[in-house]
């Protein structure tokens, strides 16, 4: 080691990390040189718990992978084993898990966003991003009795309805939301503290986006304009009227905006989805039955694209059941963005792409 | 939709390996998906450059034994690689014949391979070559190789965790029962 540089370690424990991982970095004066991850700190196992559960067990199971979006992860699993078993899912459930997915994708993007303002030191716009985010967690406990774990996804369909109680309270929540998310916006917009502190950092350009085959938010703050929802539809988003949201900065600024914008977007969605949503049963009511094969299925959660992988011998656990959660390739793309940053600005960074550790350890 | 993309991703196939099994399924959203199995580690060589060259993206790897718990005696280990193109997935299935079952590394087409790779090398116990950085990954190099490979019931990992000293502080003060004094099988 040249004698101008010296050993900063952060983690595994560490202020700035809301969950543990170890980087030793390489620091020149206040600029980090060189960035090395040790991972592996919340490895629970969870592929091979999974192997030894039967597939209704699995829902459960797989809504524990990750509390921000802890609806992506069954919807996804439940995708694919409809995928394997031919099983078709009915239209009104379709719509009940596209709403699902965005009420905790609004909730998700105002926690990340909410931290960054934290991470700035502007903590009175921390506070508030957490307060606009508490609308979302009232309907989520209001609808599904829930505020993290919705249990709302099983296999063939979805467990609980929105009904006409449930549904105007819904709907005033998003009137509720929808101006103080626009306010909001404009403070993270124009805010000079915010745009000292976050623009121009944290540069992840185009063709290193492509190279690490980063996802979700933080790829589309780079250009490229990725989103499963548009690519590879699934559930009714083809019917759905929404704008994928793109930027070409790359910048911990810009990955911010983004998300903001994109909870704009959901709250259109969810607004569509429950003027659109046909009646009819919720469920199939059915076992079905599980063939030996293999299916893919893939959905975009908050941070990006989750794509689970089952592969069935004919018993009534899987053979292999195997999830990617989109913090796995955005991890290593860190190595970009940290290069030559200060080291005040590593934790704002880190927390740009929206890390999920336990995700992605299992 | 994907036309375009399922022709590249044809063109690349058989360039790359000739007249080989690549069939698609379909889910009920239109969405298409390609199937492809390789029955030698070194074909990979052949295919994942010609799918970098289309422009696909590696979205993860799956490892996973033939028989998942190793009780029927079906040896073996296949791999399945999950590629993307404009929402078109492509699973490139590999058998690994060798004992130890060894596979190439694709990282010098796609970088992410790296974790991906290291990950099922140390869950499963394959071998790899011309990885650039082939150490553990999530594991602590003190924990054994392989672990996936093996069936760790429930009743055994939970056996080892709860030692004696729940029923010494249960019968503190008593006489200790001769089934609670240990032994975890």
């Amino acid at each position: 080691m040249s004698t101008t540089t010296y050993t900063l370690p952060i983690g595994p424990l560490h202020v700035a990390l809301e969950e543990p991982m170890y980087f030793d970095i390489q620091v020149e004066g206040e600029t980090v040189r060189s960035v090395e991850l040790a991972a592996g700190h919340v490895h629970r196992g969870m592929e091979a718990l999974a192997m030894q559960r039967n597939y209704f067990q699995n829902v459960t199971l797989t809504e524990r992978v990750c509390s921000l979006c802890s609806n992506s992860h069954p919807a996804t699993y439940c995708m694919a084993v409809e995928n394997l078993s031919g099983l078709l899912v009915p239209e009104r459930a379709k719509y009940l898990r596209v709403i699902a997915d965005e009420v905790k994708r609004i909730a998700s993007h105002l926690f990340n966003v909410g931290i960054m303002a934290h991470l700035t030191g502007f903590d009175s716009l921390f506070m508030h991003a957490m307060e606009i985010r508490e609308i979302m967690q009232d309907a989520k406990e209001g609808v599904y009795g829930n505020r993290m774990n919705l249990g709302q996804c099983i296999i063939g369909g979805c467990r609980r309805d929105i009904d006409e109680a449930t549904a105007p309270f819904l709907l005033g929540q998003l009137e509720l939301l929808k101006p103080q998310l626009d306010e909001l916006y404009g403070v993270f917009e124009r805010d000079p503290l915010i745009r000292t502190r976050t623009q121009g950092i944290g540069l992840l350009p185009f063709e290193e986006a492509k190279r690490h085959a980063v996802v979700g938010p933080v790829a589309r703050a780079s250009g490229v304009a990725y989103d499963v929802r548009r690519k590879a539809p699934y559930a009714v988003y083809a019917d759905l009227d929404f704008e994928t949201q793109s930027d070409t900065k790359g910048d911990v600024h810009s990955r911010a905006l983004l998300r903001l914008r994109e909870a704009v977007q959901s709250v259109k969605i969810i607004e569509q989805c429950l003027r659109q949503i046909p009646s009819g049963p919720i469920n199939v009511r059915e076992v079905p039955v599980i063939p030996a094969g293999e299916a893919v299925a893939r959905s975009e959660a908050p941070r990006g694209e989750v794509f689970y992988y089952v592969r069935s011998d004919g018993t009534d656990t899987p053979q292999r059941l195997k999830w990617r959660v989109p913090t796995y390739m955005n991890w290593e793309a860190l190595q970009v963005m940290l290069a030559n940053c200060q080291v005040a600005d590593i934790a704002l960074i880190v927390n740009s792409i929206d890390p999920c550790i336990s995700c992605t350890e299992r | 939709m994907n036309a375009t993309a399922k022709q590249s991703v044809e063109t690349a196939v058989s360039r790359a390996l000739g007249a080989v099994g690549l069939h698609w399924t379909a889910d009920v959203n239109g969405n298409s998906f390609g199937w492809v199995k390789l029955c030698a580690p070194e074909s990979l060589l052949s295919i994942a450059p010609a799918l970098a060259q289309c422009g696909a993206r590696l979205m993860t790897v799956t490892a996973y034994r033939n028989d998942k718990f190793g009780r029927m005696e079906m040896e073996g280990h296949e791999i399945a690689y999950h590629f993307d193109l404009e929402g078109l997935v492509v699973t490139v299935s590999v058998c690994l014949p060798d004992n130890p079952p060894r596979v190439p590394s694709i990282t010098p087409w796609f970088k992410n391979a790296d974790w991906n790779e290291r990950e099922f090398a140390e869950l499963y116990g394959i071998v790899l070559e011309d990885h650039p950085n082939p150490r553990r990954l999530f594991l602590d190099p003190s924990l054994d190789a392989a672990i996936l490979d093996r069936l760790v019931p429930l009743s055994t990992m939970m056996n080892g965790a709860s030692t004696t000293t729940l029923w010494e502080k249960v019968f503190a003060g008593k006489q200790l029962p001769e089934w609670a004094k240990g032994g975890n099988s």
